[in-house]
């Protein structure tokens, strides 16, 4: 069992911290943009000079809300999500606070369930959706989400009042790009065998990477790599696993407990809220606007088509991270992600690497069947 | 060496006495409330009608869903491992399990005795022996002989629905038509066969395939699958008992495992 790290502390105790600190920034005239997505630059938000929160709905509290509006059988972070922003207009009590903080929301289109749910965004926050080409690996691909970007800065000079310099850009690039090394810097620590830090606690500390300001998340992983530089941990017992596949909000840690609960160790998560999130850098020289989007285009989500680049990269991670197995987690209705198994499972088997499929929504009612089914896991790949 | 394997599912409990030479005996009892006080009923019976005593018995270990809650085992592991090491000690030559329960299928794929890959469907009732007890209750006949009415058909009945309480409503519809009450056997069977076949297509299982669980000893069930699948299904003489048994022979090696580690 990996042992205690009190730079964890920070991570957990730091939501009345940083919504104290969004009131504060508002009050002082600081815009602030709710976002949904990685394909999103944080780096434009913040050359703008607005500040940013990640609206992602992770729990089930807000479903219900949201399913006096939406259908039931849509992916639950659209639900949760969407719950949590129409309560937060109504003044309900469920909703997270912070969602009230928003000055505008700036969007994507990604998926469908996404792209439908800003439609439907309560009137009262602007909102900018800047079109995502789903067939990057072209030039034209590549010139038209550079145009888009641009058009999503014009949108923020137009919130913010301000200009958007290009030397403002490139400064929040190399920033951006400072905490991708402090979060590979995080994640090297996993490939030792065994690992110094649970998989859970990394989860929760990558559900908070579009949460606290940049500054703040990269200075709480410093530390806490400072401290895993320190600790010897305990043997490990269970198998080391791989987690691949859609993203965990906040709120949303039930794959990685019941995983760890029935005994595997957790080593890496290719998803929104592991390695896509950090794994590439952006380009700090020539034009920092198709730089930008060379990058983001370049980001492995199921929205994309033929999308290679996603199955070499859970491959790369398996053998990096040495893993026994691999976990493939989607969320339910998800289609991208459920359908892109089947070419991944394909690819795991052609290196003898183990897979198990696990779909499941923000309920706690299949725990049990999900545990049944990762015991048994476990026990074929010991 | 004597070990005991508890299998506590969720419609039967299943015991099984394992010795050195072979099952020195089981038992099958419906898991009632408590699935504890259950087990232990079955063990203590079990103990006594095969003059062995409790203390004779080196180690227990229990599988199925209930199996958290036996207390006097010693040792748990999964449905799937389970059955994967019952079925290899009764038939080593096997290359795949259909396992069809109360309340969950599963489809295990073998290689010399060991899961290399699983299937599991429990989300719903669908492809279940539940969904066979439910629409058989709307038959009004009794579940043991549905597979036998079944077989007496000549027409089966189209059931689209997966969904057990949608097929009931379909079952109803279909007695209203005047539809033969075997023809509507043959159909809840050919519905559930077909779900099964596609998920052990899915798996890729082909020949040498047992086919295990309460459902098992449904004979036109076994008759549906074995069409649908091209080939024929090694039945074992209890089926309900492969869990149970594969949970004993996992007692004989935890017996020596939990010594050495400690906990």
């Amino acid at each position: 069992m990996p042992p205690t790290l009190r730079s964890l502390d920070f991570f957990r105790d730091s939501y009345e911290i940083r919504v104290a600190q969004l009131k504060e920034e508002r009050a002082a005239g600081r815009r602030i943009v709710g976002t949904f997505c990685l394909y999103v630059p944080d780096e434009i938000i913040l050359a703008a000079g607005a500040d940013r929160v990640m609206l992602c709905g992770g729990s089930a509290d807000t479903i219900p809300v949201a399913e006096q509006s939406l259908p039931r059988n849509i992916c639950p972070l659209v639900k949760s999500s969407f719950g949590a922003v129409i309560d937060a207009c109504c003044g309900g009590t469920l909703a997270c606070p912070h969602v009230g903080l928003v000055d505008a929301v700036v969007a994507e289109a990604t998926c469908d369930g996404k792209k439908k749910m800003y439609e439907i965004l309560p009137s009262s926050i602007p909102t900018c959706v800047f079109d995502l080409p789903q067939k990057p690996e072209s030039p034209e691909a590549r010139a038209y989400f550079t145009s888009e970007l641009r058009r999503f800065g014009r949108f923020m000079e137009d919130l913010t009042g301000r200009d958007l310099t290009d030397d403002a850009l490139r400064r929040e690039i190399r920033s951006a790009n400072e905490t991708r090394r402090v979060l590979h810097r995080l994640f090297d620590f996993r490939m030792q065998d065994p690992p110094p830090i649970r998989g859970s606690d990394v989860l929760r500390v990558m559900q908070k990477q579009f949460f606290l300001s940049p500054d703040q998340f990269r200075e709480g992983i410093t530390r806490l790599c400072e401290e895993l530089e320190q600790v010897t941990p305990a043997p490990r017992k269970g198998p080391r696993i791989l987690i691949s596949g859609c993203p965990m909000a906040s709120g949303n840690a039930k794959i990685a407990e019941i995983l760890e609960g029935r005994g595997a160790a957790i080593v890496a998560e290719e998803s929104c809220t592991g390695t896509r999130s950090f794994w590439d850098p952006v380009d700090e020289g020539g034009d920092p606007w198709k730089a930008l989007a060379e990058r983001y285009l370049g980001i492995t989500c199921a929205c994309m088509t033929p999308n290679e680049g996603r199955i070499a990269r859970i491959v790369d991670l398996a053998g990096k991270y040495r893993v026994d197995g691999v976990v493939y987690y989607t969320l339910q209705f998800c289609h991208a992600y459920n359908i892109e198994r089947l070419r991944v499972q394909q690819a795991l088997k052609g290196e003898k690497i183990p897979l198990l499929a696990i779909e499941s929504d923000y309920g706690d009612s299949d725990r049990e069947q999900i545990g049944i089914r990762v015991d048994a896991f476990l026990e074929m790949i010991s | 060496v004597i070990t005991a394997g508890v299998d506590a599912g969720a419609a039967t409990t299943k015991v099984v006495l394992l010795r050195d030479t072979g099952i020195a005996g089981f038992q099958v009892r419906s898991s009632g409330y408590h699935f504890l006080s259950v087990a232990d009923t079955i063990f203590r019976d079990l103990l006594a009608a095969s003059d062995i005593r409790r203390e004779e018995v080196s180690s227990v270990c229990a599988t199925g869903y209930g199996r958290g809650s036996i207390a006097f085992a010693g040792s748990t592991v999964s449905e799937i491992t389970a059955h994967a090491r019952g079925v290899h000690f009764l038939f080593p030559e096997m290359r795949g399990i259909i396992d069809v329960g109360g309340q969950d299928s599963k489809i295990i794929v073998l290689e010399g005795g060991r899961v290399t890959d699983f299937l599991m469907n429990d989300r719903c009732a669908a492809g279940t022996g539940k969904f066979l007890e439910y629409t058989a209750k709307s038959l009004e006949v009794p579940v043991e002989l549905l597979g036998d009415l079944a077989l007496s058909s000549r027409n089966p009945a189209g059931i689209t629905s997966m969904c057990t309480v949608f097929a009931e409503s379909e079952v109803i519809s279909l007695r209203a038509r005047g539809v033969p009450r075997e023809d509507i056997a043959a159909g809840l069977i050919a519905s559930i066969a077909g779900r099964i076949v596609s998920m052990a297509r899915r798996m890729g299982l082909s020949e040498r395939v047992a086919f295990v669980g309460g459902v098992a000893k449904n004979r036109g069930m076994r008759d549906a699958l074995e069409r649908g699948l091209g080939f024929p299904l090694t039945v074992p003489p209890e089926p309900q008992i492969t869990g149970a048994l594969g949970a004993a022979m996992t007692a004989r090696g935890s017996g020596e495992k939990k010594s050495s580690s400690g906990d």
